[in-house]
Formats: structure tokens, sequence, C-alpha cells
């Protein structure tokens, strides 16, 4: 507990000033949207500068079809593939401290000893990170960023925005990004290994992009809805009900059935968040109860991670 | 955006949402033929398929498709996906919940031409991304039911090299038969994936607009 209030104290601080930004910005947001058309409220809750959106979209699509794709191949053509994963583990390695961190802030106790033994077996056995020996051992990546752990002390998303070059982003992704940055010693070291590790990246994202060209018929809002399901499902750890939207959506066809459920879609919707941390529920008291049943799972996490030495000195 | 793209589960989201697409996708042509066939099993065999068996019995079928992929081609592979994908899917009904309130304003050709053009590009997806096997697999995890008698079945693609995906399959019954109506792939809904995409292209572009789009991909997906 030593260890969690003492990073805690680091870094609230800097927490509290992001937080801020945050719900500024999520604020700013409400605004915009009580004035637009109600038809497309209805169709962009979460996206109110969509116009504005689209124009960065067609931008940055621009910019990666003359520039980062041409690159991005040339890349590709040079490095084999083992180059290409190692330098991606590399820098994943590098980010696993920051995955730590916010596996802190957000109370996730075993988790936060898993990703530490992940990232001293990573830097030590894997070769300073470029190989993923952790994973074999059973203790794989998580993905935990500083806008998940604001999504868990309750910061509303704010609205979607689009970046020049960085892309899709949320109000909350801000903050997020800031102290991702300033948490990752790659952003220390210099623009050239920055920039390795975008082109790296992007070469990486490759089949993805693809994907989304084939597959998209509207590629902004392609982008955009799976860009906020996906962060909704890491905010949740994949536990959120996404699948009850299902039912909301469904109303529609009903209605045109004339077929009604005696179960209102509201209600089952709304049963559907089991959870009790959730980033709607906007309760920054979640944060105090949070701590305290932390304590019970670093029990458990001194366990797993006595198995995973265990595995290691098999492995030796 | 870069690290979000990076992120394996991206590339395999968006398989997710091909199958999802392939899925509903089952042409308006056989549906009546398979739907008798079905008719005249089902006499002798009294007990159906349940939620869980439909999902499973699609996912083999699949597996099997990408197994001999190179060797089937495009095509092979879109005449041996058609019939697995109308035997677990409603599509009609995905159609229509992906259109929402759209729908009740179509003409019926026009509801005719979209079914039947969203059907061909859910099968070609399927086709073009399920196209090689290197050692995947699916496990059944769990399933529970949802309010108006809907289940969901939680599965998991495992893959030797890389992470492992959720994928979760949203079913209703259709008569007497349960049928795929959504996937949800690491928490990527597909259904509410393509109904923001085909409700914003069908205001911003109009419905002839749409469908000219979706058979520009067919025809992509096809060139592969």
């Amino acid at each position: 507990m030593f260890i969690v209030s003492q990073k805690k104290a680091m870094s609230s601080f800097f927490v509290m000033l992001m937080i801020a930004i945050s719900l500024l910005l999520s604020g700013c947001a409400g605004n915009k949207a009580i004035e637009a058309d109600p038809e497309l409220i209805e169709l962009s809750e979460a996206d109110p500068y969509e116009e504005l959106n689209r124009d960065i979209f067609a931008f940055n699509a621009k910019v990666d079809e003359h520039f980062a794709q041409p690159i991005s191949q040339a890349y590709l053509w040079v490095t084999p593939q083992l180059l290409r994963t190692g330098v991606a583990n590399f820098f994943s390695n590098l980010n696993d401290i920051n995955v730590v961190l916010n596996d802190v802030m957000q109370g996730k106790m075993q988790q936060s000893v898993a990703d530490t033994g992940r990232f001293l077996v990573n830097t030590t056995v894997g070769l300073g990170g470029l190989f993923d020996v952790a994973a074999e051992l059973g203790l794989g990546k998580h993905e935990e960023d500083f806008a998940q752990t604001l999504a868990v002390w309750g910061v509303p998303q704010g609205p979607y925005l689009v970046f020049p070059i960085l892309g899709p982003m949320t109000s909350r992704g801000i903050p997020g990004t800031v102290f991702d940055t300033a948490a990752n010693p790659a952003s220390y070291v210099g623009f050239p290994v920055q920039l390795l590790q975008m082109l790296n990246a992007r070469a990486n994202a490759e089949g993805a992009l693809q994907f989304i060209d084939e597959a998209a018929l509207d590629p902004y809002v392609f982008t955009r809805e799976s860009f906020l399901q996906h962060r909704n499902f890491l905010v949740t750890d994949g536990n959120s009900e996404i699948t009850d939207d299902v039912l909301l959506m469904e109303d529609d066809f009903y209605d045109d059935e004339e077929i009604l459920s005696a179960v209102p879609a509201q209600e089952a919707a709304a049963s559907g968040y089991k959870l009790i941390l959730s980033s709607e529920n906007e309760n920054f008291g979640q944060a105090a109860e949070l701590f305290d049943g932390a304590t019970s799972s670093f029990d458990r996490a001194v366990d797993s991670f006595e198995e995973a030495a265990r595995k290691i000195e098999k492995l030796q | 955006m870069l690290s979000f793209f990076k992120s394996r589960w991206f590339r395999i989201g968006f398989i997710l949402f091909v199958v999802s697409v392939g899925s509903s996708s089952a042409g308006l042509v056989p549906e009546a033929e398979i739907e008798t066939r079905e008719a005249v099993q089902t006499a002798k065999e009294t007990p159906k398929p349940t939620a869980k068996e439909i999902v499973q019995i699609f996912q083999r079928e699949l597996l099997d498709v990408m197994k001999q992929g190179e060797a089937l081609g495009f095509h092979g592979r879109y005449t041996q996906l058609e019939k697995p994908i109308l035997n677990s899917h409603d599509l009609t009904k995905v159609v229509r919940i992906v259109m929402g309130k759209k729908w009740r304003g179509l003409t019926a050709q026009q509801k005719t031409s979209l079914s039947e053009v969203f059907s061909r590009l859910s099968i070609s997806a399927y086709a073009v991304n399920f196209k090689v096997f290197s050692g995947e697999s699916f496990v059944y995890l769990s399933e529970n039911e949802t309010a108006r008698g809907g289940v969901i079945v939680h599965t998991l693609l495992k893959r030797p090299e890389d992470k492992d995906v959720k994928f979760d399959y949203m079913l209703k019954k259709k008569g007497e038969h349960w049928r795929i109506i959504n996937i949800i792939a690491n928490g990527v809904s597909d259904l509410a994936l393509k109904r923001s995409e085909y409700t914003s292209l069908l205001k911003r572009k109009g419905f002839e607009s749409l469908i000219a789009k979706i058979n520009e991909k067919i025809d992509n997906y096809a060139k592969q």
C-alpha cells in the first residue's frame, strides 16, 4: 500500500489538472450539441463536430496516402518481419511502465504486479524488450492507459475528435495522451526514436488500414464507431454489455412490425450494466472504494507473481 | 491513432466485423428453399439445434473453408460459405435493424434490392477475410439470456501467434430456429457499426448511392 500512496501522491496534482481539462472540454461539446439539428443529434451524439472532424479525417487520409504509406511500404520492403516484431516489442515493453502506473491508479493491484513482472522479465530475459518472453510465461500484455484510468474515475468521455496526423481521440483522450507520453521513456530519447516508433506502428497497421479500405462504406463512420466501441471495451475490460444496444436498435424494427414487447428496451439496457465501476457513473468516490478493495487483490497478486516466478525457474 | 490501429484486436475486430457482414448477407433467393429443406429435416429429427449449436456448427464450417481457402479461390469460398451463412444468420432481420426507421420509408423494390446486395456483400466479406488457416480455433465460453428471448453465446477465437479475440454472438429465434443477428468482436458490435454507416450514408448521399457503394465493395472483393 505504501507504493500505492506514493505513486498516487506523485501524480495527484497532474491528475487533477488533467481531469479539469477533460471536464472543461466535455462541457464545451455539450453546448454545441444543443444548437444542432435534432436529427443530427440522434445520429452523432458522441460526435458534435462531425463536419470539422470529417475534413481533418480527409486531410489525414491524404497525408497517409502521399507520405506515410509510401515510406511505410519502403520500410516493409527493406525490413524482415522478425525485426519489425522486435521493434514493436521494444516499444511495447517501454509502454508497460505506463501500464503498471495505470494499473495502480485503477486499483488493479494483482494486474499491476503481473505487469511489473512482465516488464522485468522482458527487459532482462527478453533482451531489453525485443522478445516478448513474458507472454509465453502467461504474463500477457494488458492494454491500460491514462484515458482509461480517467474513465474509471468517472470522467465522461466527451466529444469525439479527429486530430491532424494523430487521428481519432475523445476529449478524455487528450489528458490521457499527455500523461501516457510523459510516462513513456521513449518520449525523452529524441525525435529519431519516436519516428521509428511511428513508422513501425504504421507499417504494422498496414493490414488493418487495408481492411477498413475494403470493408467500410464510409471510412469516417467506420473508424469512429469501431474506435469508440473498442475504447469502451478497454475501459470496462471487456465486460460491457454492449449487446443490449441491439434491444434499442430493435425498437424501430418492432415498431415497424407492431410487435411490442412487455419489457421496455431502456429498462433492459439499464440492467445490462452490471459494473460497479463504470465510465457512465460519474462518481469520484469510486476511486476511494476502489483502493479499499485493492488490498485483498494484492494478496492474490503476490500468488500470481510467485506462480510466474516458478515458471521462470522451470524455463531456466 | 497509430497505437489503436497497431493493436491486433483491430485487425481481428474487423475480421469479425466482416464475418458478421457475411452473416447478414445470406441471399434472399435460396432462403425459402433452405427453409423447406430444414423443415423436411426437422420433421425427422425432433431436437432442433440450440443457439450454442448453431454458433458452433457455423464456426466449424468457417474453419473448414479457411483450411481449404487457397485451393477454393474467392468464388469457391463464396459458394461453400453461402449455405452455412444462410442457415445460421437471419440476414433479413439484420438489414432491417441496420436501416432502422429508414426501412419504413423504402419502396418494396428498394427493400428487395437492398436485401439482395446486403446478402452478397456479407458472403463476399466472409469469403475474402477467411481465406487462410493458421491454426485458429474457436472455444465456447458461456451463454446468457437477454430480454425479449435473445441469447448471447460467448466464444473465444484462439490464435497460435496472437492474442485471443472475444467473439460474442447474439441470437434470436426466427420461427423455431435460432439465428445469429449480431456479432461482437472485442467489443465492436457489427450491427451498431453497420447501422451508423448505412444511416449516415443514406442521409448524406441517398439510397442510390448506398446501393452503388455496396456494389462497389462487392466488385472489389470479387477481384481478390
